[in-house]
Parts: C-alpha cells; structure tokens; sequence
C-alpha cells in the first residue's frame, strides 16, 4: 500500500500487463511511466527512479476480526466488478490462483531460484526494518503468535496470529522502556515489564499501565519465500 | 526385413517433420518475444520487461465506493486487506482484488494506491 502523491503530484495508476522480475507492473495514467508495486519504484518512463511512500496496512486478515476492531470500517463495493455481473457478494469472485497456491511453481518467467534456505513456496512474514530485510517463516508461530527480535539494535516484536491471519511489525520500544511481550489469549498479548494487555490488531494497550499507549508499526507483508528472496537477496532470516 | 525398413523410414521422416516443424515454430515464438523485450536503462537494472497483456486488460479500480460494515455481503472468515488512516478504515475484499490487482482510493484524506 502506497501514499499515491509524490512532491505534491498525485497519480492514479493502472494495470500495465508488463511483467518485471516475476510480477505486473503499475503504469500511472499522468506520464504512463511503469512502476514495480513490489518496490513501490518507477522502472522506466519520465518517473523512473521516483519511489511511493509506503503505508503501514494489514496485509491479510479476517472479515470477522478486522470488522471487531475497526467497527466503523468501509467495505470496497461488489459495484465495481465488471467482470462478474450480477455478483452479488463483496467475496464471490472465484479464486483463480487457487491452483497456483497449491502448487510448486513459483513465478511466470524461468528465472531460477536458487535461495535454499527456505523452501520456495514458504510463507513468511516479511519485515522491514531500515534498510533491514528479515524473514519470519509462518511456521516459527506454532503456538504463539509474537516473537520478540532484534534487527540491527533495533528491538521488535513480530506478530503473526494463524486464525485470522493477521501479521504485523512494531518497535518494541515505547518512549526509553524497551519492551517483551508474551502470548495472552488470541489476538492479545502481554508485555513483561508492566503486564499491560496490548491488542496488537490495533497496536494499542488496552488494560494496565500503558492502557492507551500505541505501539510503533513497521511494514509488514506476508508472501511467498521464493519472492521475498528475489527482491531482498541481502534478507535474513529468523531461526 | 523389408517391413521393419518402412517403418525405420516412417520413424524416420516422421521425426525430422516434427523437428523441423518445432525449430521453426521456436524460432517465431522466440523472436516475438525479443521483440517484447525493452531494456531498462543500465544504470537502474538489466531485468528485462515483458509484455503480456494489453494495457488495462486487468482493470483497476480507479473510481470505488463503499458499503458501511453491516451492510457488506463477506463471510466471516473472507481474507481482506485492511487500512486505518487518521480514524478512516478500509476493507478490501482479496477475492475481489484478485479481478483489479490495484485500488485507487483515498484514505484519512490520503490519496493510496492498494495493490495486491
């Protein structure tokens, strides 16, 4: 997710059906300059070079537990689908990358990928913090849904909780009191030093000391190994 | 002796049709794509660009409106993307983005690009 306005000139873009290491390309409508939406960056025409601010979202998350805690939430319209005419429901469109999903396959191009130290189709949450890569296989939350980290002396927790498939990345620091957190019940965790509640949906404390208090988010986005590793080679991973 | 000659001879021309056939169809494809190719200038990235679709022959969404939360037709488990910009929230159907690929939206009075 992307601020859409760069030195005050907002674009609107647009599919441009051009593949880049593996993925489509963005084309804006103001100067039809290719954009890759994995990096946020113009690959070619007069913006090249120019890079969208990136925005902290949830990358992936239930209907039922983002409508229990954003309750005044907007829904994108079933209106705007002229491919299915007559649908009737803001979910029905057919998952047409069910088959890639279940695959082995990575990718459109041959490009081999030689990154082994996960297997390709493995899902991770990817962090970033900096100028720092790091990658969190979904399977080290068995059991919890926090890891507390550090990436370059900079203290983090991930979040990743399998029911509603929420993910997310925040500083573990709040004001000079550096915080570890520990699983609660579902979605909630609690912090060791002041044992405050923390909904980590929402990144706020919500019973004990800090109730109130928002926790500071990275960008966090869940993908498959084989293309996080393809655009961050530079990538740690979390053992 | 003289059967398993015919055949020989059959197997025979039948391969070098089909190789040939293969060579020249190759080599179309193969051009065709060498046409599609463009270089990135050197000084960004050496990754190829491929064309394979038209412009716009995935439509994004570049006008969307909005249903309130109980009126949206999700089940309770549909995975969505969702954002929260200076108290505005907003939750896109992964289903539905799957047919658009890109939302242009406007957020807490931030315009933003979802993409998926």
């Amino acid at each position: 997710m992307y601020n859409r306005e760069i030195d005050g000139q907002v674009y609107t873009f647009g599919v441009s059906g051009k593949l880049w290491r593996d993925a489509l390309l963005m084309y804006d409508h103001q100067t039809r300059s290719l954009w890759s939406h994995i990096t946020g960056q113009a690959v070619e025409g007069t913006c090249q070079g120019k890079q969208l601010k990136i925005l902290i979202s949830m990358p992936k998350i239930t209907w039922q537990v983002w409508k229990t805690n954003y309750p005044e939430t907007k829904v994108l319209s079933v209106a705007y689908n002229p491919n299915h005419p007559g649908q009737q429901r803001e979910d029905e469109v057919q998952d047409r990358y069910r088959q890639y999903h279940r695959s082995s396959r990575t990718g459109i191009s041959k490009i081999e990928y030689n990154d082994f130290r996960l297997r390709n189709k493995e899902q991770i949450v990817g962090a970033r913090i900096d100028d720092h890569y790091r990658a969190y296989p979904f399977s080290a939350f068995e059991g919890k849904t926090v890891i507390n980290d550090t990436i370059d002396q900079t203290p983090i927790l991930v979040f990743h909780h399998n029911d509603s498939g929420a993910t997310a990345v925040f500083l573990s620091l709040l004001e000079t009191e550096k915080l570890t957190f520990v699983d609660h019940t579902d979605y909630l965790v609690r912090d060791k030093q002041t044992e405050t509640l923390w909904n980590l949906i929402t990144g706020t404390g919500v019973k004990g000391r800090l109730k109130g208090k928002k926790l500071k988010r990275y960008p966090a986005i869940n993908v498959y190994w084989f293309a996080w590793a393809r655009y961050h080679p530079e990538t740690t991973v979390y053992r | 002796m003289i059967r398993i000659g015919r055949q020989y001879l059959l197997l025979t021309v039948t391969l070098i049709i089909l190789l040939s056939a293969n060579f020249l169809v190759l080599d179309t494809e193969a051009q065709k794509q060498w046409r599609q190719f463009s270089i990135v200038n050197a000084g960004y990235s050496t990754d190829p660009i491929m064309t394979v679709l038209p412009f716009d022959a995935i439509p994004a969404i570049t006008d969307p409106r909005f249903v309130e939360a109980d009126q949206a037709r999700l089940d309770v488990n549909s995975p969505i993307i969702g954002v929260s910009l200076n108290g505005d929230s907003h939750a896109y159907s992964i289903r539905l983005l799957n047919d658009h690929e890109i939302v242009n939206d406007q957020v807490g009075d931030i315009p933003i690009a979802t993409t998926w």
